[in-house]
Order: C-alpha cells, then sequence, then structure tokens
C-alpha cells in the first residue's frame, strides 16, 4: 500500500498510519465521499427544505400580519358604528332639546297670543256691554221721561213744554241715579 | 415485552456456553485498518459502506424533497423535522449569525456520522464476506471503523476552522484572541500578564493543533470499539446460528453510540467554532 508518509523516515507518525492503514488514495478518497455527501445534503435537503421553512415561517408572519390587519379592519367598523350611533344620540338629544325649546317658546307665543286675544275679546266684550249699557240707559232715560212727563201731564192736566220736559226728566233721572 | 423477556431469557442461558467457548474462538478479531474488498481491488470494505450510506443519504433527499409541498406530508416532513431540530439545536450553540453560515457542515458532518454509524448495525455488515489466511475478509466495514474517513472529516473542519475564524475576526483580532490578555488589565499588571498569556497562547495552539486528532481518534475508537465487541461477542458462540445472541443486548447499546458518536463530534467541532467565533455577527444585532 502506497502509505500516506511512504517517504518520510519510520517516525511515530509513519507508524500510526500503518497500523490504522492510513493511506493518500483511501483517505483522499474518504475526503471526496465527505464531500460528496455535504454537496448532495447542501443541494437536495438543506437547500430546498430551508427555503421551504421560510418560505412557511414567511407565511405565517404574513398571515399573522393579515390577521392583526384585519381584526384591526374588523375594530374599525365597530368604532365607526359606535362613533356613528353616539353622533346620532348627540344629534338625536340636540334635537330634542331644540324641539323642547321650540315647543315652549310656542307655547308661550301661543299663549300669550291667546291672553291677548282673550284681552281684545274681553275689552270689545267691555265695549260693547258699555255701549249697549249706555244705549240702554238712553232709552231707559228717554222712556223714562217720557213716562214722567206722561204721568205729570196727567196728573197736573197740564201740558208739559219740551223745556219742562227736559227739566223734569233731569231732576227725576238725578234723584234715581243718587 | 414478552419478546423482550424471552430474548434475554435465551441469552442468558446460553452466556456460560459462550463463556466456556471464548478461548477458543480467541482469533475473532476485527483488523485496525480497513481491507480491500477483493485482492488488488483498490476500493476497501469501509469505503463501500460509505458510498451505501452516501446513496441512502442522497437516495433520501431526493425521495424527500422530489415534489415539495406547501403543506408537508411523509418523508418531507420527516426530512423538514430532522432539518429543523438539528438547525434549532445548532443555533442555540452558534448562534443565529453563525449557523446560517455553517449549518450546511455541521449538519452534513451528524447525518453522515449517524447514518454510516447505524449502518453497521444492519445484520451482514461485517460477517459477510471472503476468506483469506482462514478468516473471514468482510465486504462491508463500519465507515467509521476507518482513520481515514474520520480523519478526513476532522481535518476537512480543520481547514474550515481556521477559514470562519479568520474571515470573521480578521488576522489581528484572530491572533488577538489567542494571545492577548483576557480581562481589563492596566499598567504593572499588564506588563506581567503579556507574558502569562502569551504562554497560554502557545498552550492553546497546541490544544486547536491536537483537536483534529482528537475528533479523528475519539470517533475512530468509539466505532471500532463497538466493533470489535461484537466481533468477539459473536465469536463466543460455539453454534455460529446462535452467534447474534450474545450481541442482542449491544445492538441496543451501538444504536445509542452510533447517535451519541454522531451528536459529539457535531457539538465538539461547532463548540470550537463558537470559541473562536465570540463575537461573530455582533454588529448585526
Amino acid at each position: 500500500m502506497t502509505m500516506l508518509l511512504a517517504s518520510a523516515p519510520e517516525n511515530g507518525i509513519t507508524v500510526i498510519f500503518n497500523t490504522f492503514g492510513v493511506t493518500l488514495p483511501y483517505f483522499v478518497a474518504s475526503c471526496i465521499n465527505f464531500f460528496v455527501v455535504i454537496w448532495v445534503l447542501k443541494r437536495f435537503a438543506f437547500g430546498p427544505i430551508q427555503s421551504m421553512l421560510e418560505e412557511r415561517r414567511a407565511r405565517i408572519a404574513d398571515g399573522e400580519a393579515k390577521l392583526k390587519q384585519i381584526e384591526a379592519q374588523l375594530a374599525e367598523p365597530e368604532a365607526n358604528t359606535a362613533a356613528a350611533i353616539a353622533k346620532a344620540a348627540a344629534d338625536a338629544q340636540h334635537m330634542i332639546d331644540e324641539a323642547r325649546e321650540g315647543a315652549a317658546v310656542l307655547s308661550e307665543q301661543k299663549a300669550q297670543e291667546a291672553i291677548a286675544q282673550a284681552h281684545q275679546i274681553l275689552a270689545k266684550a267691555e265695549v260693547a256691554a258699555k255701549a249697549d249699557r249706555e244705549r240702554l240707559t238712553v232709552e231707559l232715560k228717554r222712556e223714562f221721561g217720557r213716562l214722567v212727563a206722561a204721568t205729570t201731564a196727567q196728573v197736573s192736566g197740564k201740558v208739559l213744554t219740551t223745556e219742562d220736559q227736559s227739566r223734569i226728566n233731569e231732576e227725576t233721572l238725578t234723584r234715581v241715579e243718587a | 415485552m414478552r419478546f423482550l423477556s424471552s430474548i434475554i431469557l435465551v441469552w442468558l442461558y446460553s452466556l456460560p456456553a459462550a463463556l466456556a467457548s471464548g478461548a477458543e474462538h480467541a482469533e475473532h478479531a476485527l483488523p485496525l485498518y480497513p481491507e480491500p474488498i477483493w485482492p488488488g481491488v483498490p476500493i476497501t470494505n469501509s469505503m463501500v459502506v460509505i458510498w451505501i450510506a452516501v446513496a441512502i443519504i442522497t437516495l433520501f433527499c431526493r425521495a424527500a424533497t422530489k415534489k415539495m409541498a406547501f403543506v408537508p406530508g411523509g418523508l418531507q416532513n420527516f426530512a423538514e423535522w430532522v432539518v429543523e431540530s438539528l438547525y434549532n439545536f445548532l443555533e442555540g450553540i452558534l448562534g443565529p449569525y453563525l449557523v446560517k453560515k455553517t449549518f450546511w457542515f455541521f449538519a452534513s458532518v451528524f447525518l453522515l456520522i449517524l447514518v454510516t454509524n447505524w449502518l453497521f448495525l444492519v445484520p451482514g455488515m461485517g460477517t459477510v464476506g471472503r476468506i483469506e489466511d482462514g478468516r473471514v475478509v468482510g465486504f462491508l466495514r463500519g465507515g467509521n471503523a476507518d482513520l481515514n474517513m474520520t480523519m478526513a472529516m476532522s481535518l476537512t473542519f480543520a481547514i474550515l476552522w481556521f477559514y470562519w475564524a479568520l474571515t470573521e475576526n480578521g488576522i489581528k483580532d484572530f491572533l488577538a484572541h489567542i494571545f492577548a490578555p483576557k480581562g481589563d488589565f492596566k499598567g504593572l499588571m499588564l506588563a506581567f500578564m503579556i507574558p502569562v498569556f502569551l504562554v497560554v497562547g502557545v498552550l492553546e495552539v497546541i490544544s486547536i493543533a491536537i483537536r483534529p486528532v482528537a475528533l479523528t481518534f475519539r470517533l475512530f475508537g468509539n466505532i471500532y470499539g463497538g466493533e470489535q465487541t461484537m466481533e468477539n461477542l459473536m465469536g463466543l458462540m460455539p453454534s455460529k446460528w446462535l452467534a447474534f445472541l450474545p450481541t442482542l443486548p449491544f445492538y441496543f447499546m451501538e444504536l445509542l453510540v452510533g447517535f451519541i458518536q454522531a451528536l459529539v463530534f457535531m457539538l465538539l467541532t461547532a463548540v470550537f467554532l463558537r470559541l473562536i467565533c465570540e463575537h461573530a455577527g455582533e454588529e448585526q444585532h
């Protein structure tokens, strides 16, 4: 056998190599075998498998990121809906308050109008009553004067003049009113 | 369980007979070196086993990665589990930066050693062969029971270790890592520590030089020792048909040894690299 250190003097290393059968061709062949294994594993095993693992890891990370994005997107409409509901509630409250205020103002206005109308009606009624009273008073006075004059004429047998009638009427009215 | 207990019982019954006949079968010894599978053919029996291991690994890888699916199943699932487990394990030792650069080497070393070691346990390994000078020369011999193979792996690692150490540290930091004082020394203390650490550096250089030798002989010794034990145990039985019995319990131990030796080789090489590239990739974080 061609020993690895055949040309070297018979030293310890040579003895060891001779004992264990270490030879240059066999050593080179072993190195080649080892490199072939490394190449095969790197080319056909570690390369594709690590790429696949990396791709899977990336896809899982991507999926998780998307999931978070979807959760955020789902949470966003919920927040929007809640905000819209809150806004609608605030608007509705505002409208109710406004309506209440409007209703109160209108009610007050209508009440004032009604009061004013009532006052007007009362005033009109008072005026009408006063006019009626005055008219009736005038009529009463006239009728009373006529009756007094007629009675006086019948009692006294005297034909009363216009001045007499007026004087008797005034005296009688003054006494009645007193 | 019943099967196991029956095996143990048969094994215990056969033990005295085996021990009694041990002396006359003492010639069962595995040579320390690989032998040509046929006289004049420059192919050794350990080389054949390595080729078979390479073929098995290649075929497995091709089958596992031929139709890569995003949802793995069968062989792809198993291959991914192996690769991912190894990667995570090595990442714990080397760190995320170094493992990206060096995973291919450490994982290859582990798988080749493991497959080769376990291949030796397949029945027929070491027992099928030709008769030469009254003894059986096996056509197949444990791949790592050949110093050529273990040395090829160790020296390859030693070269790569230098390459990675120099590229990651630079020559100045590489030498400083070995010879410079470690610690915050100043003034007189620093002057005292410089020669101390120079001597420590020389010891470190010797240690670095011994590492491939230690790796080579540790793996070879353990695997050869296992094979030798099995060989001797098989020779203890009076009948060839019962030769398997004494070795049976050791098969389980050899399964464990095969795995542990692959792990030890990978672990030690990874730790050696980590020690010299302690700060590699730190600037990236």
